[in-house]
């Protein structure tokens, strides 16, 4: 009977259990101790956070143990602190004592504890904030104004005994900015901030600390305007403003007068004055023109002839008084070659004209030996144009008659100067006159006032092509040289100066007396020309038809005179070695039926070759 | 040697007499600054100041050695619970809360102070002697137990003085504490040599506490009458 009550009863138990459970109800959660605090390390406070509640109605209940005492003893108050805390009020509070605590659930099903925190109240002070946060903005008497920051500690805490030990912090921001400025303040319970912006509203705040603990949190928000007039009052930082100003104002004025020229040389550019190489104004000022112009590279400044307009380069057809083709002096080339003023390689003179008077006629007297013929290795002085080096052809048993002119003087062929003789490819007239045996398509160029031609014509000379073609000319010249092509020599320094077949130019020079012209010959008497008249026609104007009484040396265009090779020579000389030819005889003949055709330009006698060409014809 | 003798006995016993004599004229007397460093210009707020700061500064760092050796070797061991009732300084008369220390006359403080103080000589040094025992022992803890051993040194100093000022006379009746928690610091056994280090330095932090809360309370009261 009795083993059947007591399973009847364990049963029903069960059975009830099972009920319970089937209606979701259990013992509560575990509660779980949150933290405790002491706000004045005289009494302390700890809040749980209850676990589930099993689905029944759970009451709480804290117990502790306290070092040194071996009792258990339950929370003495469960109401001050709020719901679910319980506040241990001076007389349960010690410190530097370790307390156990434990938090209890408790529901119809059953308890659950949660697990024990060791605590020290020593370890656990976490102060109220400060109180009484009040800004106000001073003034003091000739000091700079601040503003004056000032609290009360938190109500409770005993500071008067030294028991708590209290230390603040203060942070401000202004309206416009987002962080705070943070300032250690110590024990006091007042700062001073001076470095605030006038005009601005700035909001404060404190929290404290014990001297071991944590934080509070940060006090109720104070805010105060900063009166426009902060640093107004401050006459000392005017006086600083102005000075400083004054300052940049000097350094700008000094930067802008040091570099002030250079940004005015930026931004108007100085304007190039004329300048002449190798001018030198020094000399000029002292009179010594002879210096000054040999400094300009001219020699002999006033020349020594007539020729005025002496930024010139002479293509001197010399007289040869030999009478003979003989190599040229090479010692003479260089020096005599620059004798006439050269023109200044800078300048933009575009003279280039010819003193065809000097060149004709007075530079005939120069009783230099300008031999006929060319050495051309002599006379080239450039290397620049190995293709000149040709061996000289040119020898007194040359069939040719070469005339060589002055061929120093010649070595500054059109409008260059030495220097730019490279460009050249005729260096000299010797150059020139090397050519002067080819057939009748040599022409010689003059310059003409524009210089175009010359450019031309050294352009022409320039080309090694062109230079290719004179070889040829020069080897077809040879081996015409037993053909007709008798070049009646002019006996005396009459100098074939013939290149590539360009356009006459016409010459002008400042003197009046000789104009060495070049005209087309169709518009050519065999009278004089006078006129100087540039050229019209693209024809190549490539032999001296003759010199007119006004040292106007004509020009035949080359077609015409193609198959004629001749100048009949002035009666007055004896013929040259060049006529020695066959062609002498027909140049002879020549001779005699036209002498109407004679030029004659000082002791230089030219034939005009239409008459020959009718005589041909 | 006869009358060596006997003139040795008269000196000391006029130079006895001296010294008695002495004492009885000066007990009334006020007690003049004795400076025996020769440092007689600084004054007892200036000496209460710099105690407060050396025993804040000791605390300061007991609680480091403390947490930083708590959070490295004591994490989930239960040391806590073993470590109640197991300072060594328990038997001193300490208050324990703020009215007991108000209670106290502050002579009397002022020797619990000095015997807190002297109760430490010995456990930290060996504390810096056997911390090599300890596996990975952090530097900072050797350093730090140096640099306490060092300012209490000169914190006793400073109390001394301030005790010759106040109230001179009073080394009478110093309690000492006997620190026997050697063996534990040299055990065999790493988990009890962690534990008796934990212990050690659980106890150096609260005591640290109590001397810095006591000068506090202490220069309050004698410098500033209880208005700080």
């Amino acid at each position: 009977m009795k083993d059947n009550v007591a399973s009847t009863i364990a049963f029903i138990l069960l059975l009830c259990l099972n009920i319970s459970f089937l209606n979701g109800q259990s013992p509560p959660g575990k509660p779980e101790i949150l933290k405790c605090r002491s706000p004045d390390k005289e009494t302390f406070t700890c809040w749980w956070k209850p676990g589930t509640d099993g689905g029944l109605p759970t009451n709480y209940s804290l117990t502790y143990v306290r070092e040194g005492d071996e009792n258990t003893y339950e929370c003495p108050d469960y109401k001050t602190s709020g719901p679910n805390s319980c506040f241990f009020s001076k007389k349960y509070t010690s410190i530097w004592k370790i307390y156990i605590i434990t938090v209890n659930a408790t529901n119809q099903m059953g308890t659950t504890a949660s697990e024990p925190l060791y605590v020290d109240v020593t370890y656990i002070v976490e102060p109220e904030p400060p109180r009484n946060l009040s800004l106000e903005v001073k003034w003091p008497k000739d000091r700079k104004p601040y503003l004056l920051i000032r609290w009360s500690p938190p109500n409770i805490t005993d500071l008067r005994s030294g028991w708590f030990t209290m230390e603040y912090e203060i942070r401000l921001k202004s309206e416009e900015t987002d962080e705070w400025e943070i300032h250690f303040a110590g024990q006091q319970t007042q700062f001073k901030i001076f470095s605030l912006y006038p005009g601005q509203k700035y909001f404060v705040q404190t929290r404290c600390k014990p001297d071991h603990g944590y934080w509070s949190r940060w006090g109720q928000e104070s805010a105060i305007d900063i009166p426009n007039d902060f640093t107004m009052k401050d006459t000392t930082v005017w006086i600083f403003v102005a000075v400083l100003s004054a300052v940049i104002c000097l350094i700008m004025v000094w930067a802008v007068a040091l570099k002030g020229y250079s940004m005015m040389t930026c931004i108007f550019p100085p304007v190039p004055g004329p300048k002449i190489k190798g001018f030198d104004t020094h000399l000029l000022e002292k009179g010594k023109s002879e210096e000054l112009l040999s400094a300009l590279g001219c020699q002999d400044f006033p020349p020594t002839s007539d020729c005025e307009d002496l930024l010139v380069e002479f293509l001197e057809v010399d007289d040869n008084e030999d009478e003979q083709l003989m190599p040229s002096h090479s010692k003479e080339y260089p020096g005599q070659g620059v004798k006439p003023t050269h023109l200044d390689p800078d300048s933009d003179s575009g003279h280039g004209s010819y003193d065809s008077h000097s060149l004709l006629s007075e530079k005939c007297e120069e009783p230099q030996a300008y031999p006929p013929t060319f050495h051309i290795p002599e006379i080239i002085e450039k290397p620049e144009n190995p293709e000149e080096n040709i061996t000289p052809i040119q020898d007194p048993q040359s069939n040719i008659p070469y005339f060589h002119a002055d061929v120093s003087k010649s070595s500054t062929w059109p409008l260059l100067p030495g220097q730019h003789m490279p460009r050249s490819p005729y260096h000299s007239i010797a150059d020139v006159c090397k050519l002067a045996g080819a057939p009748v398509d040599a022409v010689a160029s003059f310059l003409d006032k524009a210089g175009k031609n010359a450019l031309k014509s050294s352009k022409a000379f320039e080309t090694g092509k062109e230079e290719k073609v004179a070889k040829q000319e020069m080897e077809s010249l040879h081996s015409k040289t037993k053909e007709e092509t008798s070049w009646p020599l002019l006996q005396e320094k009459a100098s074939f100066i013939y290149a590539k077949p360009l356009d006459y130019v016409e010459i002008h020079k400042v003197n009046k007396d000789g104009v060495l012209s070049l005209l087309p010959k169709q518009k050519e008497n065999c009278d004089q020309v006078e006129k100087p008249r540039a050229s019209e026609t693209s024809k190549e104007y490539a032999k001296v038809s003759g010199v007119t009484d006004n040292n106007i040396l004509v020009l035949v265009p080359e077609s015409q005179v193609q198959n004629m090779a001749l100048f009949e020579e002035s009666a007055k000389k004896a013929p040259s070695p060049l006529e020695q030819n066959q062609s002498e005889k027909d140049l002879a003949s020549f001779a005699g039926t036209s002498s109407n055709c004679r030029l004659q330009l000082g002791r230089l006698d030219y034939l005009d070759p239409t008459c020959f060409m009718h005589s041909f014809h | 040697s006869v009358m060596n003798s006997q003139g040795s006995a008269q000196k000391a016993g006029t130079l006895l007499l001296l010294v008695v004599s002495n004492l009885l004229f000066c007990q009334n007397v006020h007690p003049l600054p004795i400076c025996p460093s020769g440092d007689c210009k600084m004054s007892l707020q200036d000496m209460f100041d710099r105690l407060v700061m050396l025993s804040h500064y000791i605390h300061s760092l007991s609680s480091e050695i403390f947490i930083e050796f708590d959070q490295r070797y004591a994490q989930g061991r239960g040391f806590i619970a073993k470590a109640i009732n197991g300072c060594h300084t328990s038997s001193l008369p300490t208050p324990e809360d703020k009215e007991q220390a108000q209670q106290i006359p502050p002579e009397v403080l002022l020797k619990l102070v000095i015997s807190l103080l002297h109760a430490w000589n010995d456990p930290l040094y060996q504390l810096v002697t056997e911390v090599g025992g300890i596996h990975e022992a952090p530097d900072g803890m050797v350093s730090r137990a140096k640099e306490i051993e060092a300012q209490i040194k000169q914190l006793l100093e400073g109390i001394q003085k301030i005790i010759g000022q106040v109230h001179p006379g009073a080394n009478e009746n110093e309690i000492y504490s006997v620190w026997a928690q050697l063996p534990s610091l040299q055990a065999a056994d790493e988990e009890s040599r962690l534990f008796a280090f934990y212990n050690l330095l659980h106890c150096l932090r609260r005591d640290s506490h109590k001397v810095d809360n006591y000068l506090k309370i202490l220069k309050c009261r004698i410098v500033y009458q209880n208005n700080c």
